[in-house]
């Protein structure tokens, strides 16, 4: 998709933004980043009519008034846009850093083209968390490095006896400088790093990025290519969503539906593995199309997945019907309607407070919107919402998938890329991944190298919700309130 | 490995025919192949540490010089003898220094600690090698949640600035005799992020690491097998 782009001044761009989102039901303002730190750049999303317009606002210093005081969805990038670019939102509400710690240089902005236009405030990245005082109010401190196997990142719980009054998370220990090497590598290389963001989002980062590619081309890959990115998006949204559900079961100490989740998300990946000769779908999806296409292996898939199908149905009845289970879930870690709207949480957090929001379907990814599932939805907002809405998922993600596999048709499967890419120009990839909205925003110089590669991963919404969901539940219900999110940390990081 | 998986390259005899042919060097994401010599005594050398598994050198090969490698057994000792090269010689010398048995402080089992500082594929697939279908646990491997309580370090990601620090703190931590494994191949060399200014160039950068286990990220069964190597119950 290549979005609408437009030159907005810095005085009118609070009023212009409110005066687009009035304009239409749905329009989200989705990230704010910036070039190269001469100007912000904000994304606007129109999901009725499947439109895209990225504004420019030339700045003439290091500093703006802060967008977050009109739009909150912005405090989370804004943040990354003063580690990156070391662009100060003036009032930001909670302006710390994000993505760079204390041990990178003072003043030191990767992403930034050219010095500060003035010189800039002391910047010693210090971190203060927020301190919660009163008589027997006590902290917490949990990580970067957690007990079990996943990403790091650090929780500072403030507490009154067994509640959490607050928690704040602080993020950035997995920043490996993804964005500016995409700048870096030879364009036809930049997929093996798109795709490395977070790999177990492998085929949605690889298929955000081929669109971005395809669109700044202006190429169309072969319908067989469309099917097969679908089958393979669906493949990646089934097996996490299983180990999700899975993790779930194991966290309320459900070791019987735990284990058989593990097994059956087993079966999921040999499904992956056989359509794309890996676990993780990585490398599959190209720009062009995808790299292989096996139609000898198709009849296995159709058969392996309905036993999957077959298979799962029971184990997740005896976890959707288990009341034990159920109380476990029900009330805690609830987020409100209105949370979701004014800080844009997107994927299965939305879904479960009854907000309809899911890319595929509006913008086009494979063969999306035509052959888009019904949205899940619920609407209580806590954890067992989340987790109904993503057994749910497992549903429609399997009927997807075995309509699909019934229209494959034809056998090219990928298209040659141009030699260059088009110069000067923005490509623009939405995907719904399994934890929502994908965003991949590519610019290219006057040469027609990238010269900016913006990622917004799901998780950088949504990391707000959950220190909001916990608040005033117990500590013991943190493990469990955080797995029904199950974010990013280095789709967040990058 | 299954039938189905592309798994990681590995060099045959044939020949690397010519120079004109530097396709494999060309095309590879990661710069893991380089091609030296000239004429009849072209090599290639491949290093399965910088290798992402992508295939394409194996798909762009016109002389069979890179083939496919279901093998999983995959993990070494010695950084170096990921490097192959398609050259008799060299390889003789390489099998000359054997990799050197280390006595195994472990006895039977293992308690290892996970810290990731990647993209959380290894660290699944660490997950996954102790499910029901690979059930690592049966070797006696153990997944804990203190550096107190373990014996190995396990390290996926390519360790950037943020992470240095608490991966350091969190080896200190452990109590002698401790090995570190590195898993992935972002762990040993940093991947495609090698070279980038968050200083992400792997495990090997801030700690003395005893297996390195190639992949991205390795397959469970590939894992199990690295761990079983750290344990000293496999050279
Ligand atoms: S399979 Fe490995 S060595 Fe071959 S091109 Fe890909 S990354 Fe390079
Ligand atoms: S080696 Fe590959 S799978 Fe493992 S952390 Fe690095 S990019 Fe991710």
């Amino acid at each position: 998709m290549i979005p609408l782009v437009k030159e907005v001044s810095e005085d009118n761009l609070v009023s212009s933004i409110k005066d687009w989102l009035a304009g239409g039901q749905l329009r989200r303002l989705t990230f704010v980043t910036s070039l190269d730190g001469k100007q912000l750049a904000v994304l606007l999303l129109d999901p009725l009519s499947g439109a895209a317009e990225l504004w420019f606002t030339p700045l003439k210093g290091n500093s703006y008034k802060s967008l977050t005081l009109s739009f909150a969805s912005c405090h989370w990038f804004e943040r990354a846009v003063w580690d990156m670019f070391g662009l100060e939102p003036i009032g930001h509400p909670r302006l710390k850093h994000l993505l760079l710690h204390e041990s990178y240089e003072a003043n030191y902005y990767p992403l930034r083209a050219n010095d500060l236009l003035c010189q800039a405030t002391e910047n010693d990245r210090c971190y203060k968390f927020l301190e919660v005082k009163g008589e027997g109010v006590y902290e917490i401190p949990v990580g970067p490095i957690h007990a079990g196997i996943i990403e790091p990142g650090h929780f500072r719980f403030s507490c009154f006896g067994e509640n959490i009054l607050n928690l704040e998370i602080r993020l950035g220990y997995l920043h490996r400088g993804i964005e500016k090497k995409l700048t870096e590598v030879d364009w036809k290389k930049a997929r093996f790093v798109a795709e490395a963001a977070a790999s177990d989002t492998a085929v949605a980062n690889a298929l955000a990025h081929a669109i971005a590619v395809e669109s700044i081309c202006e190429i169309d890959v072969p319908p067989l290519a469309d099917a097969l990115r679908t089958i393979a998006l669906e493949l990646e949204r089934l097996s996490m969503h299983i180990i999700d559900v899975g993790g779930m079961a194991a966290d309320i100490g459900f070791l019987g539906v735990s284990s058989s989740m593990s097994r059956l998300r087993g079966k999921s990946l040999e499904i992956a593995q056989a359509l794309s000769g890996n676990r993780f779908m990585r490398g599959f999806v190209t720009p062009g199309g995808v790299s292989l296409y096996r139609a000898e292996e198709i009849g296995g898939i159709r058969a392996n997945l309905k036993e999957l199908a077959n298979e799962l149905k029971p184990v997740l009845n005896l976890f959707r019907e288990n009341q034990t289970a159920i109380e476990r879930m029900a009330s805690i870690g609830v987020i409100s309607k209105a949370l979701v709207e004014d800080f844009g949480i997107v994927g299965v957090a939305a879904r479960a407070t009854d907000v309809a929001y899911d890319t595929r379907q509006y913008f086009r990814q494979g063969l999306y919107p035509e052959f888009a599932p019904n949205v899940t939805v619920a609407d209580s907002g806590d954890i067992l919402a989340r987790t109904l809405v993503r057994m749910g998922e497992i549903d429609t993600s399997i009927k997807v998938i075995d309509r699909v596999l019934d229209s494959l048709d034809g056998n090219s499967c990928s298209v040659e890329l141009p030699k260059k890419l088009r110069a000067d120009m923005v490509g623009l990839g939405v995907v719904e991944a399994f934890r929502g909205e994908l965003i991949h925003l590519m610019c290219t110089d006057s040469s027609g190298k990238i010269k900016r590669y913006a990622i917004k991963d799901p998780s950088q919404n949504n990391w707000t919700a959950l220190s909001i969901a916990i608040r005033n539940n117990l500590i013991a219900d943190f493990p469990l309130c955080n797995k029904s999110f199950s974010l990013s940390y280095g789709g967040n990081d990058l | 490995m299954e039938s189905t998986a592309r798994g990681l390259p590995k060099l045959t005899d044939s020949p690397c025919r010519g120079t004109s042919c530097n396709r494999c060097a060309e095309i590879c994401p990661t710069n893991a192949i380089n091609v030296f010599g000239s004429g009849d005594t072209t090599k290639v050398a491949l290093d399965l540490g910088s290798c992402i598994g992508c295939s394409l050198c194996i798909d762009n090969c016109p002389t069979e010089t890179i083939r496919e490698n279901r093998s999983t057994e995959l993990a070494v000792r010695r950084r170096e003898h990921l490097l192959l090269i398609n050259d008799h010689a060299v390889e003789k010398e390489f099998s000359k220094e054997e990799e050197s048995p280390k006595t195994n402080p472990f006895g039977m089992s293992l308690s290892a600690r996970v810290v990731s500082t990647g993209c959380s594929a290894c660290d699944l697939e660490i997950g996954a090698a102790g499910n029901p279908i690979f059930d690592m646990e049966r070797f006696g491997v153990r997944v804990v949640a203190s550096p107190r309580h373990a014996d190995a370090l396990l390290v996926t990601g390519p360790v950037g600035k943020g992470m240095q620090m608490p991966l350091k703190r969190c080896y200190e931590a452990m109590t002698e005799p401790k090995s570190v494994v590195a898993v992935g191949t972002c762990a040993i060399s940093g991947g495609v992020h090698k070279g980038s200014y968050t200083e992400a160039n792997g495990v090997d950068s801030v700690l003395p690491v005893d297996v390195y286990i190639p992949g991205c990220p390795p397959h469970p069964w590939s894992i199990i097998d690295g761990v079983l190597k750290a344990m000293g119950k496999k050279r």
